[in-house]
């Protein structure tokens, strides 16, 4: 277990920039996500850690060590590919236990170890089948072992549950997320399913199109607390709503045009925020009351109509014509069988949110 | 009572439709049993078959075959096998790096390469072997360039050689070689080399453990591709060689082409036929052991 530290990496592949000066802390011992959508340069970084690929400028730290020119396998690193890339003229023991042979282990030794991993993934049935005999699930499994049978210092998983169906995908979610918590190796996890990062990190990086790093923070602190559109945008769904920063010296508000002024928070001060500034307001659609009664104690309140409703079984999603003709989004849990207010198509609705839980972003 | 379809158990002997009868592969049937399979029943007969000067068959005979065992004739058939052992192998050697490379390096032009690997086969046998003396002649250009880089000051005689003969089936049985094992490393999944690595592989085992071991059928094929033709090659020998070098193929048109010496010439066909099979069959034997997963991945 150790700590992965980036110095201004830059990688470009054919001429195109694929990773422009990343600078990442990956704290020893934690499952750390790195998020991002396709094609944003996430699983080029990993190859980079791993040593598939050759960066261009920068330092790649592995604790104090600088591992930025180590050959890939000298490094104490191991990577779990999408694809899985089993050997497939070689069975599921002879899979897990390649890198241990390649130790030059003594034969029972190697033995002892896989059998060990094997039965820790549920595999024993499988010892001496080929891997193409294995459904997606247990291939993924195989993958794992052989990966962490070497006990690297840093696991690398790029995309592992993209060729599972969702109900297996959660279930291997739970056993990664166990599976670290006994191991206390540094994982690196690359996803584009803000889902999978969510659930799985202590900590999360989320990456642009432009190959940089836009935010870092725990999973609740991005969700919450995003610092640009495309963050709260891309993780989780949300409601960005246009206009002026006003009355700053007073009690903050913001003016959007159509629709009137509503009370934001502002709880620090950014250089970007003067009286009259364009702002963005982004409101989580789980945040917002939806009611056709009126409703006291809300600092912020709208007149909409709802114009279609999806029934997603713990939820509804209503989405809200606007007066400015802008549409919102509004979940709301099914707490009961025989709701006291029904809602339908073409109703006339109140919409209140606190100010606390709306973000004020720049851009 | 319900109708059950006639499913056939063996896919292979059943049409594949109604529609396609068998017939359609009569033709090729025709042409297989006219100019192979009956040509191989004469050579065989005459080989054995003993006939009097009026041409009546007397008998059967062994005599023909005897004939041949003698050291001279061994020490031919050998160097056959050798040649072609060795041409076999130079091939593989040659042709696996430049397949590698092909398939993994070649990027762009990948089609174009493919194209000039092939295109040497649009012109005349012949003509690559004058095109081949011109280069080992005397005042060749392999000597030029020799004398000109100083390496040597008398030229070298490089024809009539055994460096003449290897150097022309090498060049004519490259192709053979390179085709399979560079369809086997298309197929190759290269993700593979990179988790080798990842596990802590170097090179040379990745190359040992995963790449020869999944490209092993593309070698296999590509090695008796080379390995049988060569044996009986008789062309490049005659042309490279001069007179010096006898081979199974020289001795065989000698005598096929030779004043009544024809059923001594099928006798010898049908002796080395059955040697080839035999070193095919214990080549084969060799290559599969050192191929197999077991001794590579130790």
């Amino acid at each position: 277990m150790r700590s992965i530290k980036l110095e201004n990496l830059r990688k470009s592949i054919n001429k195109g920039l694929i990773i422009s000066k990343v600078n990442l802390n990956i704290p020893a011992g934690k499952f750390f996500a790195l998020l991002g959508p396709s094609g944003c340069g996430k699983t080029t970084l990993l190859r980079l850690i791993a040593g598939l690929d050759s960066v261009d400028s920068g330092i790649i730290y592995l604790g104090d060590e600088d591992i930025t020119h180590k050959p890939i396998n000298e490094r104490p690193v191991n990577i779990v590919f999408q694809n899985y890339a089993l050997f497939p003229h070689l069975n599921v023991f002879d899979n897990v236990a390649y890198s241990l042979k390649l130790k030059k282990l003594p034969k029972i030794i190697i033995q002892q170890k896989v059998f060990k991993i094997l039965e820790a993934f549920h595999l024993q049935d499988h010892i001496y089948k080929l891997t193409s005999q294995l459904s997606g699930g247990q291939q993924q499994r195989v993958a794992l072992a052989r990966a962490i049978v070497n006990e690297p210092d840093v696991l690398l998983l790029d995309e592992p549950l993209a060729a599972l169906d969702f109900k297996l995908r959660e279930k291997m979610l739970i056993e990664l997320i166990e599976l670290q918590d006994k191991l206390k190796t540094t994982f690196i996890y690359v996803t584009h399913d803000q889902f999978e990062a969510l659930t799985v990190a202590d900590q999360m990086a989320i990456m642009n199109h432009k190959g940089e790093i836009e935010q870092i923070g725990t999973p609740k602190e991005i969700y919450e607390f995003p610092i640009s559109s495309f963050v709260a945008k891309f993780v989780g769904t949300t409601n960005i709503l246009q206009g002026q920063l006003s009355n700053l010296s007073h009690e903050s508000e913001i003016s959007i045009p159509d629709l009137g002024t509503f009370k934001i928070h502002l709880p620090q001060k950014k250089e970007w925020m003067i009286e009259g500034a364009n702002i963005l307001m982004s409101i989580r659609p789980e945040k917002i009351l939806i009611s056709k009664k009126e409703v006291k104690n809300f600092s912020n309140s709208l007149k909409g109509t709802v114009q279609s409703i999806v029934y997603h079984g713990r939820s509804t999603q209503y989405n809200i014509l606007l007066s400015n003709n802008i549409r919102l989004q509004v979940f709301e849990q099914n707490e009961e069988h025989f709701p006291q207010e029904v809602i339908d198509y073409d109703n006339e609705v109140y919409l209140y949110w606190q100010k606390e839980n709306a973000v004020i972003l720049e851009k | 009572m319900a109708i059950k379809k006639h499913t056939p158990k063996i896919a292979f002997l059943s049409p594949p439709s109604s529609e396609v009868p068998y017939a359609i592969g009569i033709p090729a049937i025709v042409w297989q049993v006219l100019f192979f399979y009956i040509p191989l029943l004469i050579i065989v007969f005459s080989s054995i078959l003993k006939i009097s000067d009026q041409g009546s068959i007397q008998g059967i005979t062994l005599a023909k075959l005897t004939v041949f065992f003698t050291p001279t004739y061994a020490k031919i058939i050998g160097s056959s096998i050798l040649l072609a052992v060795s041409n076999a192998i130079l091939c593989l050697f040659i042709a696996y790096p430049i397949a590698y490379f092909l398939a993994f390096r070649v990027k762009r032009f990948k089609n174009l390469f493919l194209f000039l690997l092939i295109v040497p086969f649009w012109t005349n046998f012949l003509l690559h072997v004058y095109a081949w003396f011109f280069v080992l002649e005397r005042e060749g250009f392999l000597n030029t360039l020799l004398r000109w880089l100083g390496i040597i000051s008398e030229p070298i005689h490089f024809l009539n050689s055994i460096f003449a003969i290897m150097v022309m089936m090498v060049y004519y049985y490259m192709p053979f070689m390179l085709m399979p094992i560079y369809a086997s490393l298309e197929r190759f999944d290269s993700k593979l080399i990179e988790a080798s690595m990842d596990l802590g592989a170097n090179w040379r085992q990745t190359f040992r453990r995963i790449l020869l071991p999944l490209t092993s059928r593309g070698v296999r094929s590509g090695f008796f591709l080379v390995y049988i033709p060569s044996f009986g090659e008789f062309a490049i020998p005659e042309l490279m060689g001069g007179d010096k070098q006898m081979f199974v193929g020289s001795v065989v048109s000698h005598y096929i082409l030779g004043d009544q010496t024809g059923s001594l010439g099928a006798a010898f066909t049908v002796l080395s036929c059955i040697i080839l099979l035999i070193s095919a069959v214990a080549l084969y034997w060799i290559i599969e052991r050192l191929l197999s997963s077991k001794v590579l991945n130790g």
